[in-house]
C-alpha cells in the first residue's frame, strides 16, 4: 500500500469507495483537518525497537496511565509508528505488545466517546478503522502478543494482525463487549472476527459481549497459542520466521444470510427489540462476512454512527462507568483490613450461597448451623453450585475443589477469636437474630465485624444487643448469591468508618458491587420494589389478567414480570415484607388483600405449585396471553412511575448516597432495564416526575 | 537443657468405615483433609502457629506422594509451613506423634499437626511386570502397525490385576501374610479358635457399650449421607455367628477368621501437639502428655509379638510398672495376636520366648481395650496408631484416671508402645 494514511485524499476517498480510491475530495473528517503529512509525532505512548533479526517490537505503554486505551492521540501515534515500519526495509516482522502488567489494550476510550459530539465520534471511528486497516495491509507478518485484558478496540487491533498469541495469566481476558454498551465493534471487529472463526461463534461472541480467558479464547479460535507470559516473546520470535497463516475457509459463512436471520429472530425473542445494538450487530456481522473488508467497515461505521446517537447507548455507557466506579472506589474515609477468614451463620439458601461466593473468592469460611442435617444440606447446595460451574467451564475442577476445601462446618460452638468477620444469615426473625448476636458478642474479639444478611429487619435494633455496636453492619446479598451482583451495605449512624471501609473493600473483592444504604425499613431495593409489586397485585385484583401485567413489564424491559416475580419470591414472604413496610410507611403503599387471600388458601407461589400462575413439576402452565397494547402501555406507565417515585423518595430521605447509587442498585438488584439507566434517570429522561 | 515434653492439645478423627462402604468415595487425602480441617475448626487456632505437619500413611496414593503436604495445604495450613509423611506400617500414626516429639527435642518446632490417614478402599491395583513391559513397548511403537504388532503380545494373564492391598499385607521377608503370622502365634501359644472368637465378640460388645464415648472423637462427614459414627461395630455379635466363619489363611486347620481379625477400614485421625511451654503460652488446655515411647524389632514371622518388648522398653523409660497404667490400648490386629501378647506379659516361659527376661505382670483384662479395638472399629493402618492415643486419652478423662499405655504390632516384625498421662 503506497498511499499515506494521512494524506487527506486517501481518507476522503475511503468514505466514498474503498475499492477504487478515486481522489474525490469532500467532507473532510474533522479530526484530520489539522494533520499535515509527515508531521512529527513524539513517541509518547509507544516504543518501537527493531532488533538484529529484523523484528520490530512495538510496545504500547500509555503515558501516565495504568491502562492502554485507544484515543485520538494513541491512534495517531500508533499510525506514525506503522508508517515508520512501512519505510524500514530491515523490518521482517512486527510484534505488538503491551508494557502494562495486567492490560494489553483495554479498548477505546469510552469516557472520551461518551462526551464527544457525534460527528467527532464518527471521525474517531474512521481513524481507528484506517489505522487498523493500515496494520492489516502491512507487508510483513504481524503478531499480537496478548498479555492482560484485550477488549474491544484492543482485540480489534489484534484481529488486524496475522497471529494472535496469548499468555495463560488469569488477567488475560479477550472479547468484544461493545454490544453491552449499546454499540458494536466498529474498528473492523464485526468484519474480521466472522472471517477468522466463522459466523456462528462470532455472533455468539459479539452479541453476547462475553470475555474469554486464554484457554477459552484458544478453543474459540481467537488466538492460536497460549503460553506462559514470560515465553510470549520467544514464541513471537519463532512465529515471525514462519509463513503467515491463511484464513481457513469457513463453510458456514456461505449460509450467513440464513444463520444471521435465525440469530436475529432469537435475539428479538429474547430482547424484545429493546437492545438495538445486539440486533444491529447481528445484521452487520452477517453482511460483513462477504466481499471486501472495506465493505464491512462501511457497514460497521454506518451502524455505530446510528447507535451512538441513541439514548440507550448513553445510558448503558453511563451505567458501565457507575458500576466500574462502585466496583473500585474505596470508602471515602476509614481503613479497610483484608478479610481472609469469615464465619457464616446459617446454612440455608442464603447462608450456603454466601459461603460459596466467599470461598470461591479465596476466603476461608466457617459455616455454622444448629444441626448436621442443615449443614449437610447447605454443603450439598454448594456442591451443586460448584459442579454446575465446573460443568459450564466457568471454573476449573481444581478451582472448584479449592472452593470446597475452604469451607468447614460445625454444628457446635467453637472458638471464633481469629475471625474478623461474621455474617449472620439465619432465619428472618428478630428474636433468633438477637439471640445469635448476643451469643456471638461473647465469643468473638471486640473488633470482629458483625454483619447481618437480613433483608427487612432493623439493623439498629440488632446492634443494640451487642457491646461495641460500631462494628455492626448489614451486608444484604441477593438470591441467588452467586449470580446477583449487588450487595447492599447497610450502615448505622454509629458504624465506624473502618468497618464500612472494610465491608466495601470486602464486597468488591468478592466481585460484587457494593451500594451503601442507610438502615431503614426495606433498605433500598426491596423498599422500591414492594410498592411496584403491590400495585401490580392491585391491578390484577381490579381485573387485569396476570399475563397482561407481566407482558407489559417485560416490554418495559424487566427481566421478569411482577406476578411471576412474586410467585418466585413466594407469596408468603412477599406478604410478610409488604406488611412490615406498610407498617413502617403507613398509607403510602397500594392497598390490596389479594395476597393475603392467596396465602390463606395455601397458595405460596412456585414452591407450592400455585400462586398467580399454576405450576406443574416446577414449570409454569401458561394461560392464554391477551394482547391489548393500549392497556399494556397504561400498565407500564403506572408501574414504572411507582418505581421512580419511591426511588425519588429514597433519594430525598437520604437512604442512598446518590441518585447514581439508586439507579445502580435497581439495575443490579432487580434487573431494572439497564438501557433506561435506572429509575431516577428514567424519571429525568421522560419527565414523568416533576422534581 | 530440659527435654521438652509433648502434650496433646486436641484430637479428632473421621468415622471409621469398613472399606467399600460409607467413606469409599473419599480418598486418603480427603479423609486426612477432613480430620485436619475439623481439628483447626474445633481448636480455633491460627494455622500460622503450626510449625510442621507430620502424617502417617501406609498405602500412599500415587497421586499424592507426600500425602502429608497435600493434606496440610488442602486443609488450610499455610504454604510456608512444611509437611512430611512417615511410614512405620501399622504404627505410622503413632510414629507421627513420636517424631514430633523428637523434632521438639531437636529444637525443630514447637507446635505440630500430626496424625494418620488411610483409605483402604482406594488401594490401587497394579499390572504385573511383564504386562508393564508390553504396555511400554506399545507406547514406544512409532506407527499404528507397530502398535498393533506390540498389542498382539498381550495374553489374558497380563490383564489380571496385582492387588495392592494383598501385597501390602504380606511381609516380603518371611513371605507370610499378616493372617498367616497370626496363625503361627495361635499354634505356638496354644490360642484356640474359641478363645479368639470370644475376644472378638468382646471387642464388638465393648465398642457397642462405649459408642457414646467413641462418637465424641468423631467429626461427622457431611454429604448426601451424614456419617457420624463407626460402621464396623456389630452390636449383635455372638459366639455362634463368629463360629460359623471359615478360616481365611489356613483354610483347613486354621483358626484365624475374618471375624477375629481387624477389619479393613477407611479413616483418618488428626492431633494438635505442642511442647508444654508452647501450650501454656497460648493458653491451651492439653488433654495429656506423652511420657515415653519405644519402637522395637522382632521376628517378622511373629510380628504379632511386637508389643511385648516395645511395652517393656516404654515402661522402663517411664519408670512405670505394668499395672501402674489404668488404660491399655493394644491394637487388635488379630485376636490371636493380642491374646499371645497377654500371655507373654504374664507367663514366664512365654515371656522368655518373646525376648523378655521375665514376665511383666498380669493385666486385668477389663483394662485392655475397654472401648473395643480394631476388630470392631477397624484398622485403617496408617491412622490406627494415632487413634489409640486419642481413644486412650478420652478414656482417661471419662474415667478420671491418670495413666495409659498404647501399643501396636507392626507388620515386618516390629512393635511400638507409648506411655501417656492425662493432664
Amino acid at each position: 500500500m503506497k498511499t499515506k494514511l494521512f494524506n487527506l485524499d486517501y481518507f476522503k476517498a475511503m468514505k466514498t469507495n474503498f475499492l477504487n480510491r478515486p481522489s474525490v475530495i469532500h467532507d473532510p473528517p474533522h479530526v484530520l483537518e489539522n494533520i499535515v503529512l509527515g508531521d512529527p509525532i513524539p513517541a509518547k505512548h509507544f516504543r518501537l525497537d527493531v532488533d538484529h533479526d529484523g523484528i520490530a517490537w512495538l510496545v504500547f505503554d500509555t503515558l501516565k496511565s495504568s491502562a492502554n486505551i485507544w484515543n485520538e492521540e494513541t491512534l495517531r501515534e500508533f499510525n506514525h509508528h506503522l508508517e515508520a515500519v512501512e519505510h524500514d526495509t530491515r523490518v521482517k516482522a512486527l510484534v505488538l505488545k503491551s508494557a502494562k502488567e495486567r492490560i494489553f489494550v483495554a479498548g477505546a476510550d469510552i469516557k472520551l466517546i461518551r462526551n464527544l459530539p457525534h460527528v467527532r465520534v464518527n471521525d474517531l471511528i474512521w481513524l481507528g478503522q484506517a489505522v487498523f486497516d493500515r496494520l492489516a495491509r502491512l507487508r510483513v507478518p504481524k503478531i499480537a502478543a496478548i498479555h492482560g485484558a484485550c477488549m474491544g478496540g484492543g482485540f480489534e487491533v489484534a484481529l488486524a494482525c496475522d497471529w494472535r498469541i496469548a499468555s495463560d495469566h488469569p488477567s488475560t481476558k479477550i472479547g468484544l463487549p461493545e454490544t453491552q454498551l449499546g454499540i458494536l465493534p466498529a474498528w473492523g471487529g464485526s468484519t474480521r472476527l466472522p472471517r477468522l472463526i466463522g459466523i456462528r461463534k462470532a455472533l455468539d461472541l459479539i452479541a453476547g459481549g462475553k470475555l474469554l480467558n486464554a484457554e477459552a479464547a484458544k478453543r474459540a479460535g481467537l488466538v492460536s497459542h497460549v503460553v506462559a507470559a514470560e515465553n510470549l516473546d520467544t514464541l513471537a520470535r519463532r512465529l515471525a520466521r514462519v509463513r503467515r497463516p491463511h484464513l481457513r475457509f469457513r463453510f458456514e459463512n456461505l449460509f450467513s444470510w440464513f444463520i444471521g436471520r435465525t440469530a436475529k429472530r432469537k435475539v428479538l425473542e429474547k430482547t424484545r427489540g429493546l437492545y438495538p445494538s445486539v440486533t444491529k450487530a447481528v445484521d452487520v456481522v452477517s453482511h460483513a462476512v462477504h466481499g471486501d473488508i472495506d465493505n464491512g467497515l462501511l457497514l460497521e461505521r454506518e451502524a455505530v454512527a446510528e447507535l451512538i446517537k441513541s439514548r440507550e447507548a448513553s445510558r448503558l455507557i453511563d451505567l458501565f462507568f457507575k458500576r466500574e466506579e462502585a466496583n473500585k472506589r474505596p470508602a471515602a474515609t476509614g481503613t479497610a483490613i483484608p478479610i481472609h477468614d469469615a464465619v457464616v451463620i446459617g446454612a440455608g439458601v442464603m447462608g450456603s450461597g454466601i459461603a460459596h461466593t466467599l470461598a470461591s473468592r479465596g476466603v476461608r469460611v466457617l459455616m455454622t448451623d444448629v444441626t448436621n442435617d442443615s449443614l449437610a444440606r447447605g454443603l450439598e447446595r454448594i456442591h451443586g453450585l460448584v459442579s454446575e460451574a465446573t460443568r459450564r467451564r466457568l471454573v476449573t475442577r481444581v478451582k472448584g475443589r479449592d472452593t470446597l476445601d475452604r469451607i468447614s462446618t460445625t454444628p457446635v460452638p467453637v472458638p471464633l477469636n481469629r475471625h474478623h468477620l461474621v455474617i449472620e444469615a439465619a432465619t428472618e426473625t428478630m428474636e433468633l437474630k438477637k439471640k445469635i448476636f448476643a451469643d456471638l458478642a461473647g465469643r468473638v474479639a471486640n473488633d470482629t465485624i458483625l454483619a447481618t444478611n437480613t433483608s427487612a429487619l432493623s439493623v439498629a435494633e440488632l446492634a443494640r444487643t451487642v457491646p461495641n455496636p460500631e462494628r455492626v453492619i448489614g451486608l444484604h446479598f441477593f438470591n441467588p448469591v452467586h449470580r446477583m451482583p449487588l450487595v447492599e451495605v447497610i450502615t448505622l449512624p454509629e458504624t465506624s468508618p473502618d468497618v464500612l471501609a472494610t465491608a466495601i473493600t470486602f464486597v468488591q473483592k468478592l466481585g460484587k458491587t457494593p451500594v451503601v444504604v442507610k438502615d431503614s425499613p426495606g433498605f433500598l431495593v426491596n423498599r422500591i420494589l414492594i410498592p411496584y409489586l403491590m400495585e401490580a397485585v392491585r391491578l390484577h385484583d381490579s381485573g387485569i389478567p396476570v399475563n397482561d401485567i407481566d407482558e407489559a413489564m417485560l416490554k418495559f424491559g424487566m427481566p421478569m414480570g411482577p406476578m411471576r416475580l412474586l410467585d418466585e419470591i413466594g407469596l408468603d414472604v412477599a406478604a410478610h415484607v409488604a406488611k412490615s413496610l406498610a407498617h413502617a410507611f403507613p398509607d403510602r403503599f397500594p392497598h390490596t388483600d389479594a395476597l393475603d387471600r392467596l396465602v390463606a388458601a395455601g397458595h405460596f407461589g412456585k414452591k407450592t405449585g400455585q400462586g398467580f400462575y399454576r405450576y406443574k413439576d416446577g414449570r409454569e402452565i401458561l394461560p392464554d396471553v391477551h394482547y391489548d397494547l393500549p392497556r399494556h402501555e397504561s400498565i407500564q406507565t403506572n408501574l414504572a412511575l411507582l418505581i421512580s417515585q419511591e426511588a425519588m423518595r429514597c433519594l430525598k430521605e437520604g437512604i442512598a448516597r446518590s441518585a447514581d447509587d439508586i439507579d445502580l442498585a435497581m439495575v443490579l438488584g432487580t434487573g431494572y432495564p439497564p438501557f433506561r439507566g435506572g429509575p431516577i434517570t428514567f424519571a429525568r429522561d421522560t419527565g414523568i416526575i416533576d422534581y | 537443657m530440659k527435654t521438652p515434653s509433648l502434650v496433646i492439645v486436641s484430637a479428632v478423627r473421621t468415622p471409621f468405615s469398613r472399606a467399600g462402604t460409607d467413606l469409599a468415595h473419599l480418598d486418603a487425602v480427603e479423609l486426612g483433609r477432613h480430620a485436619v480441617s475439623s481439628l483447626l475448626t474445633r481448636t480455633g487456632i491460627d494455622p500460622m502457629l503450626v510449625d510442621e505437619t507430620i502424617f502417617g500413611c501406609v498405602g500412599q496414593p500415587a497421586d499424592a506422594m507426600n500425602i502429608a503436604r497435600v493434606v496440610a495445604l488442602r486443609a488450610g495450613l499455610p504454604e510456608s509451613k512444611p509437611a512430611m509423611t512417615v511410614h512405620r506400617n501399622c504404627a505410622s500414626g503413632l510414629e507421627a506423634i513420636t517424631l514430633a516429639h523428637a523434632k521438639m527435642c531437636a529444637g525443630q518446632g514447637e507446635v505440630f499437626v500430626v496424625g494418620g490417614t488411610e483409605s483402604m478402599s482406594n488401594m490401587p491395583f497394579y499390572f504385573s511386570r511383564p504386562a508393564v513391559e508390553k504396555f511400554t513397548a506399545m507406547s514406544r511403537a512409532r506407527d499404528f502397525k507397530g502398535r498393533a504388532k506390540a498389542a498382539l503380545h498381550f495374553r489374558p494373564a497380563d490383564f489380571a490385576p496385582v492387588i495392592g492391598i494383598k501385597l501390602g499385607l504380606t511381609d516380603p521377608v518371611s513371605s507370610l501374610n499378616m493372617g498367616q503370622t497370626a496363625e503361627v502365634l495361635a499354634r505356638e501359644f496354644g490360642i484356640t479358635r474359641d478363645m479368639q472368637d470370644a475376644f472378638a465378640m468382646r471387642s464388638h460388645l465393648r465398642a457397642t457399650q462405649a459408642n457414646h464415648l467413641l462418637n465424641q472423637e468423631i467429626a461427622p462427614v457431611l454429604g448426601k449421607h451424614i456419617i457420624t459414627t463407626d460402621n464396623g461395630i456389630r452390636a449383635d455379635s455372638s459366639l455362634e455367628k463368629l463360629a460359623k466363619l471359615k478360616p481365611l489363611f489356613d483354610t483347613v486347620t486354621g483358626s484365624v477368621t475374618a471375624g477375629n481379625s481387624s477389619q479393613i477400614t477407611d479413616g483418618a485421625v488428626a492431633l494438635l501437639v505442642a511442647t508444654e511451654e508452647a501450650a501454656a503460652a497460648h493458653n491451651w488446655k492439653p488433654l495429656g502428655r506423652l511420657v515415653s515411647y519405644s519402637a522395637t524389632g522382632c521376628d517378622p514371622a511373629r510380628m504379632g509379638l511386637g508389643p511385648v518388648r516395645a511395652l517393656d522398653a516404654a515402661l522402663h523409660r517411664s519408670g512405670w510398672k505394668l499395672n501402674d497404667a489404668d488404660v491399655f490400648e493394644i491394637n487388635e490386629a488379630f485376636a490371636a495376636q493380642v491374646l499371645a501378647v497377654m500371655k507373654c506379659l504374664a507367663d514366664p516361659a512365654s515371656a522368655r520366648r518373646a525376648g523378655l527376661e521375665g514376665p511383666l505382670g498380669e493385666v486385668d483384662p477389663a483394662k485392655i481395650n475397654a472401648c473395643g479395638g480394631a476388630i470392631a472399629l477397624g484398622h485403617p493402618v496408617g491412622a490406627t496408631g494415632a487413634r489409640l492415643v486419642l481413644t486412650a486419652l478420652n478414656q482417661l478423662h471419662a474415667t478420671d484416671s491418670r495413666r495409659a499405655v498404647v501399643s501396636l504390632c507392626v507388620g515386618g516384625g516390629q512393635g511400638m508402645a507409648a506411655c501417656l498421662e492425662a493432664l
